[in-house]
């Protein structure tokens, strides 16, 4: 549980009554690794195994070498049933023995690499990071090495993709896994407020009803109810349905004030103030029309089929002094509440930090240009805030010059993939990161940019469509999330392990440990 | 003056900055977003301590971390200098921030190119930590009293052929050219900051410290110094740490001091648009670059004031196409050439000025022409008159109160309160006090952009508040009988009977029977009709005779003060049954407790509350309300914010009345409760109001109803700029007077005849007989209803003067008979609360009309579907079931 409760008076002398009332039970959700599979019969794969069934003679010699349960034919069966080829280690298998094509004694299995690995993905997010987020959601696991999945960095030349951990040959110092500290704490004002700490150096960003479906986003709660973190309703609302999830929410309060109610604001322990994304920054938020359908209407109080626009910037905010007028106005409403401030990277990113600190706020996001999906422009996107590893630091430093470094949280977001990434920004200086695209690819997301158009998502996450939507389970929503944040985390304990150090805050600021390439004269030799 | 000679000019300054080894470009090292600015003038020179009390007031909008005043219009004597130094020599005001560079200054500045006729140094304060809201030790500031040396003069008006140029102005240049050195010598391009030049106009100072603004009044000993305008500033810089004021406002020009609350967005442009005419700024922030820009428009291209604010500001859209042709032609010459040097952005201006040409002081305010910094100007008219331009209502207010505690003849109540609007079809976003000698006494107008003088109301008998002669005074015994029969039962017999004596009453006669109301009161029921007839006198408008509204407003409003002061306090031992009433204030806020008995009120005294946070009134009322009051009046307000906030959903029950000068966001998120504001309001109100009823009996600030999603809402004057921005749900808003610009944009709200909202604009205000004057334009600006997809604006347009350029995606259509039974209701509640008959509505030129002929509806030009028109497999009905099924805790299980 966030021990955001853990404050000096009762809530009943906070919160209105009729605020209070409306509380309902907590949803509890175990923190249980269990398999995920696939939604889809035929998941798509790094190579595909091809069986001439006029050759093979049934004789099941594929089925006891293979270790990964490739070939499959029930009992009672008469022919295989296709090879699961997703679960295939590929030509790898030759040099461990297991390598079905050369055992078949009639040479009926034929491997190629399957073609839609070079549709699948792009530079930023390559066929095999998305292939391996997929394995780390069905198993909670990062894919065994044997996979030969490539999830450490991108194929974008820039941002963390140029960049690498200078890991010591052997750790400075022996650690065992139990020993490291993966949480961190977001309120370091100490005023009075809670000392809220999230177990994992993340939480999930804000994605609204009509961005997503209500199944997406009671997914990415209950994955945030089981690892003690929070998830964001992001700007849409926030629905009935998600109060028993409350005190792992953060509620956003952005520039069209879509849903926003004093009711929504006290039901959270934080509220996000988002004024800008990094995606798209100086552009607002858009919801087109198609997706704005009757539900999303009755959330937002809008009309139907109309799109929606939130406007760049707020129109009560022109500078600093309405920015803590705002910020105190909030703080008024829920007297425990942690506030965060969302902006995107401009060239001044860090005098808009400390600015934000010194008006109050507990937690600064850093929303960088990386991210964003299928609705933030083309020629936004990477194309207007500073890259966000360059933003970290300079936020980091400016804020330890300033003094203030130990008073505010830093969270930085926008194009965080992985537990490397992770581990990247927070050795650049941030204290932890909000995720959202990978949030998407774990429950399925092939990355086709078409979360904006027409009533969303082909692989019905991000739509409103109350058909698309049901195609995706709760249960496995949760629990493909839940395996995700385990193998990240999972994987960022070993990071840490390797580099002697017991907690992400010890890792906090050290760009020491991190190299860049282009800096840096050593040759990285890539996996083919 | 021939381009030559400005050529000349420039090149001077050519020469100057040649002089100097400096890189080609200038970057901004100082971001700073808001702050808050005031400035007042008068026609009596006033003490500095006038200027403390507004800077308090608006502590909120700096961090103390840089604070700064100007006053412009000495007393002589007090200087210890004839009138004639005072009025012939530049006062330059050095700052030290090492005390030892003093010397090399004098030696390098002063002394060759100077006749010093009188220097000192700036008494203060033996110890600065004494002081509280300063940071860091002030610097020493020496103030000399110089004209150039005739032979220097005469050097440099040859060396630059400046010899058809007037030689004053030609001196003025010099001492500006010198100040430049000084500057760049001893602070811009030394490591260690030394010495820099405060201000170097005539008759005008600068001061500034890093900590908040009034630290300069006690810190230098300026309480007592008078001066006939008054302008601060408080900083709000981003960054963190700050040891030295140099980057505070205000910034000087020859013969100004500027503050300024904004930034730009392209400080690199007008940079640039200076460096071309060699002027190079060395403090390197925005107000620096405002007040190079606004000295450069004034003394080398000699622009009228009109037209160095078509520089500053400069006019576009509608506004544009609406002004005279030789006009258009002017002004898209001014911006053809300054338009790159025009700043973008949220600003706001206010400048102190010693026009010497004119022989006039100035205060100045000028708003970018999106108004996006929030703006109030006041007149004070009377005997002694007072202009007043701040930030926030309630600083205007701070400072009245604290002038006419010391000359009586100035009331508290200022005459007219209004917004500018950034656009040369109207105002032109500029408003200029001027304060002249008029047979030997000075007098104050006040003009805007195109020089038109600002109206004022006609009352002209004053009140002289200081006569104690009402408390002896005795009614006549027939009104003294009338009174306490009104005072049994009937709040709004009583209201008329005063009302409509007024006129023939005089002010000791109307302050004796409201004091008679106050001192009459024992029991609930007698203290409702007091506070409901005062409350009525405070509220509507009536013919007053020769007397002034706000003296009238003033005694009215002092009275009501001392009936709630007389409310039986919360934290006092006694009880006192009958009256239900009780009193809080900030010393008894420890006494909070549930209502007990027969208590109902609780009235809140918020003089002395913090405007915001723990210890803050609107805090104070949350606790009240979740110990279970409902019932509130709130009064006393300097500038208290979020009144009404944060008490959660289905307050219906609740009853807020506010008086005096309430802050922003008052009534935001609001869902169920009543709110009225007996006065003018302020900026934010009403931000994601969810339901319930507001009333305000004034005009009301920027961003008016920001993501509204519901509620009842009544203005008996006028909304600023951007009202009803990103509305929702159903709204249903009346407005009596006009908006400046952006009413409704994006509106969102559903279909006003299926339960969504609406805005009534009726485009009136009041005659000074209280009487409804119908405007010929309701709505003068570019902008309205852009980017709506719901909901409907209902105008009192007879003359059809809302055209199609201003929409941008709504059309106008007709109104139907539907609408009208739609709107009636709300017009109807409009009159009773407001006295704003929709009789008088339906008229034009005293002509009944239809109400199809007088009110003209916009809507959505590309209007949303509603659910009755989708098709089946489309609705989300059951979706929409279960979440009612949630919110009522069926679902939870």
């Amino acid at each position: 549980m966030a021990n955001f409760l853990e404050i000096d008076c009762k809530l009943e002398d906070i919160i209105p009554e009729k605020t209070r009332k409306t509380r309902t039970p907590q949803f509890i959700q175990a923190r249980t690794i269990r398999p995920a599979p696939p939604r889809y019969r035929n998941e798509i794969s790094k190579y595909i195994i091809l069986r001439n069934e006029e050759r093979c003679l049934k004789c099941g010699k594929c089925v006891e070498i293979c270790p990964q349960g490739v070939h499959v034919k029930s009992p009672g069966y008469k022919y295989f049933a296709q090879p699961q080829s997703h679960l295939c280690f590929g030509p790898v298998c030759e040099k461990k023995g297991c390598y079905c094509i050369t055992a078949c004694p009639e040479g009926a299995l034929h491997i190629q690499e399957n073609p839609m690995m070079k549709a699948l993905g792009d530079y930023r997010w390559p066929a095999e990071m998305i292939l391996a987020t997929w394995k780390m959601a069905e198993n909670g696991e990062c894919p065994s090495e044997d996979y030969g999945y490539d999830f450490e960095t991108g194929n974008s030349e820039g941002g963390f993709d140029r960049i690498r951990f200078k890991f010591p040959d052997r750790p400075p110092v022996e650690l065992k896994e139990e020993e490291i500290d993966t949480s961190i704490e977001l309120n370091r004002r100490h005023d009075g407020r809670p000392r809220i700490r999230i177990d994992v150096p993340w939480y999930g960003g804000g994605m609204s009803f009509g961005s997503v479906s209500n199944t997406t986003q009671l997914s990415k709660a209950r994955a945030a109810v089981a690892w003690n973190t929070f998830s964001c309703t992001g700007e849409g609302g926030f629905m009935e349905r998600m109060r028993p999830y409350d005190d792992h929410m953060i509620t956003q309060v952005a520039t069209g004030l879509f849903g926003v109610r004093e009711e929504t604001i006290q039901r959270v322990p934080i509220v996000e103030f988002k004024y800008a994304q990094g995606a798209k920054p100086g552009l607002g938020g858009h919801l087109l029309g198609d997706k704005n359908t009757q539900a999303v209407a009755k959330m937002r109080e809008t009309v139907i089929g109309i799109s929606l626009f939130s406007p760049f910037p707020f129109h009560s905010v022109y500078s600093i002094e309405d920015h803590q007028k705002h910020i105190d106005w909030v703080k008024h409403i829920n007297r425990r509440a942690l506030i965060s401030t969302k902006v995107s990277t401009p060239n001044d990113v860090d005098m808009v930090a400390v600015g934000s600190y010194s008006a109050g706020t507990h937690i600064i996001h850093l929303d960088g240009g990386y991210g964003g999906t299928g609705a933030a422009p083309d020629i936004a996107k990477k194309n207007i805030a500073m890259p966000i590893e360059y933003a970290i630091s300079k936020v980091h430093n400016f804020l330890v010059a300033e003094g203030a470094r130990e008073q505010v949280t830093l969270v930085a977001s926008g194009g965080i993939r992985n537990p490397y990434d992770v581990a990247k920004a927070i050795a650049l200086g941030a204290d932890g990161v909000v995720i959202g695209t990978v949030e998407m690819v774990a429950l399925g997301c092939v990355r086709c940019n078409r979360c904006s158009a027409g009533r969303g998502c082909p692989r019905c996450i991000a739509t409103t469509d109350k058909t698309l939507a049901a195609k995706i389970d709760l249960e496995w929503g949760a629990q493909r999330l839940i395996n995700t944040y385990n193998a990240w985390r999972n994987e960022i304990v070993s990071i840490l392990c390797r580099l002697g150090l017991r907690s992400v805050s010890e890792l906090r600021g050290r760009s020491d440990l991190l190299m860049h390439l282009d800096y840096t004269n050593v040759v990285v030799e890539r996996e083919a | 003056m021939n381009s030559d000679l400005i050529q000349r000019l420039i090149d001077s300054k050519k020469k100057l900055i040649d002089g100097f080894d400096l890189p080609a470009t200038v970057r901004k090292s100082e971001e700073e977003g808001g702050c808050g600015v005031v400035g007042f003038c008068c026609t009596e020179p006033v003490p500095g301590k006038h200027i403390y009390e507004p800077s308090k007031q608006m502590h909120n909008r700096g961090n103390g971390k840089g604070g700064g005043i100007a006053a412009v219009g000495f007393v002589p004597e007090q200087l210890g200098v004839s009138r004639e130094i005072l009025e012939d020599h530049y006062m330059l005001h050095i700052a030290f921030l090492e005390p030892d560079a003093k010397d090399d200054v004098e030696k390098g500045f002063i002394l060759p190119h100077f006749d010093v006729a009188a220097s000192c140094m700036l008494a203060t304060v033996d110890d600065w930590k004494t002081i509280p809201g300063l940071e860091v030790k002030p610097p020493d500031v020496c103030r000399y009293f110089v004209r150039v040396k005739k032979d220097v003069l005469d050097h440099f008006i040859a060396e630059h052929k400046l010899e058809n140029i007037d030689r004053r102005e030609a001196e003025d240049e010099y001492v500006n050219q010198n100040s430049f050195k000084l500057n760049q010598m001893h602070y811009s391009a030394v490591g260690d900051k030394k010495a820099f030049v405060l201000s170097h106009g005539r008759n005008i100072m600068i001061l500034k410290v890093v900590g908040f603004a009034e630290a300069i009044v006690d810190y230098y000993k300026v309480r007592d110094l008078c001066a006939h305008v008054w302008i601060a500033h408080q900083r709000f810089p981003t960054k963190g740490r700050v040891w030295h004021p140099a980057g505070a406002h205000p910034f000087t020009g020859i013969n100004i001091a500027l503050v300024h609350n904004g930034d730009f967005a392209n400080y690199h442009s007008v940079t640039e648009h200076l460096l071309q005419r060699h002027i190079r700024p060395q403090f390197l922030t925005d107000t620096e670059v405002s007040v190079l820009l606004f000295d450069l428009l004034s003394r080398t291209y000699h622009y009228s004031l009109e037209h160095i604010i078509e520089a500053l500001a400069p006019t576009s859209e509608l506004d544009f196409d609406r002004l005279p042709e030789a006009k258009k032609k002017l002004y898209r010459a001014i911006q053809a050439t300054h338009i790159h040097g025009s700043p973008d952005g949220p600003w706001f201006f206010i400048i102190a000025r010693n026009d010497i040409a004119q022989e006039q002081f100035q205060l100045l305010g000028i708003t970018d022409t999106a108004m996006l910094r929030p703006q109030v100007f006041a007149f004070v008219d009377g005997e002694v008159q007072v202009g007043l331009i701040a930030s926030e209502k309630q600083a205007i207010d701070a400072t009245l109160l604290s002038l006419s505690k010391d000359d009586i003849r100035i009331c508290p109540v200022a005459d007219r309160f209004w917004n500018a609007r950034g656009g040369s079809h109207t105002d032109g976003g500029a408003f200029i006090f001027n304060l002249t000698q008029e047979s030997g006494r000075m007098r104050m107008t006040c003009t805007d952009k195109f020089g038109k003088l600002i109206s004022l109301p006609m009352g002209t008998e004053p009140y002289d508040f200081a006569s104690e002669t009402y408390l002896a005074h005795k009614v006549d015994a027939g009104i003294e009988k009338k009174i306490r029969d009104f005072m049994e039962s009937d709040a709004p017999g009583l209201f008329r009977y005063l009302r409509d004596h007024i006129s023939v009453w005089s002010y000791d006669d109307l302050r004796a029977a409201c004091r008679m109301i106050t001192e009459s009161v024992k029991n609930t029921n007698t203290f409702d009709i007091a506070i409901k007839s005062l409350t009525m006198l405070n509220d509507y408008r009536y013919p007053m005779g020769a007397k002034k509204r706000s003296h009238i407003l003033h005694i009215v409003g002092s009275e009501l003060t001392r009936l709630f002061q007389s409310v039986p306090r919360l934290d006092a031992d006694q009880d006192a049954p009958g009256n239900s009433y009780r009193l809080i204030d900030f010393a008894a806020r420890g006494a909070l407790r549930a209502p007990q008995h027969d208590e109902t009120t609780l009235v809140i005294n918020a003089f002395g509350f913090p405007p915001e946070g723990d210890q803050s009134d609107a805090s104070l009322l949350m606790d009240a309300y979740m110990k279970g009051w409902r019932r509130f009046i709130t009064f006393g307000c300097v500038g208290q914010r979020y009144i009404g906030n944060g008490l959660g959903p289905e307050t219906d029950d609740v009853v807020i009345d506010v008086y005096g000068s309430s802050g922003d966001y008052l009534a935001s998120g609001i869902d169920g409760m009543a709110i009225t504001v007996h006065g003018n309001a302020q900026d934010q109100l009403g931000q994601i109001i969810k339901r319930g009823k507001l009333v305000i009996y004034g005009d009301v600030g920027q961003t008016f109803l920001y993501g509204a999603k519901g509620g009842e809402i009544y203005v008996m004057g006028n909304a600023a700029g951007r009202p009803l921005i990103n509305s929702v749900g159903k709204p249903r808003v009346v407005i009596n007077g006009t908006c400046l610009d952006f009413l409704g944009e994006s509106f969102m709200a559903g279909d006003p005849h299926n339960d969504g909202g609406f805005v009534i604009l009726n485009g009136v205000k009041f005659d000074d007989d209280g009487g409804v004057i119908l405007m010929d334009e309701p709505y003068p600006g570019s902008n309205v209803f852009s980017l709506a997809s719901g909901g409907a604006i209902y105008v009192r347009d007879p003359g059809k003067t809302l055209i199609d350029q201003q929409l941008n995606g709504g059309m106008i259509e007709p109104l139907n008979k539907k609408d009208w039974e739609l709107i009636l209701p709300y017009l109807e509640e409009n009159e009773r609360l407001f006295n704003i008959r929709i009789e008088d509505l339906l008229k034009v030129n005293g002509e009944k009309r239809s109400p199809q002929q007088i009110y003209r509806k916009v809507v959505p030009f590309a209007a949303g579907k509603s659910s009755a028109d989708l098709d089946d497999d489309l609705l989300d009905d059951e979706y929409l079931e279960e979440e009612v099924a949630y919110a009522t805790g069926v679902a939870a299980a």
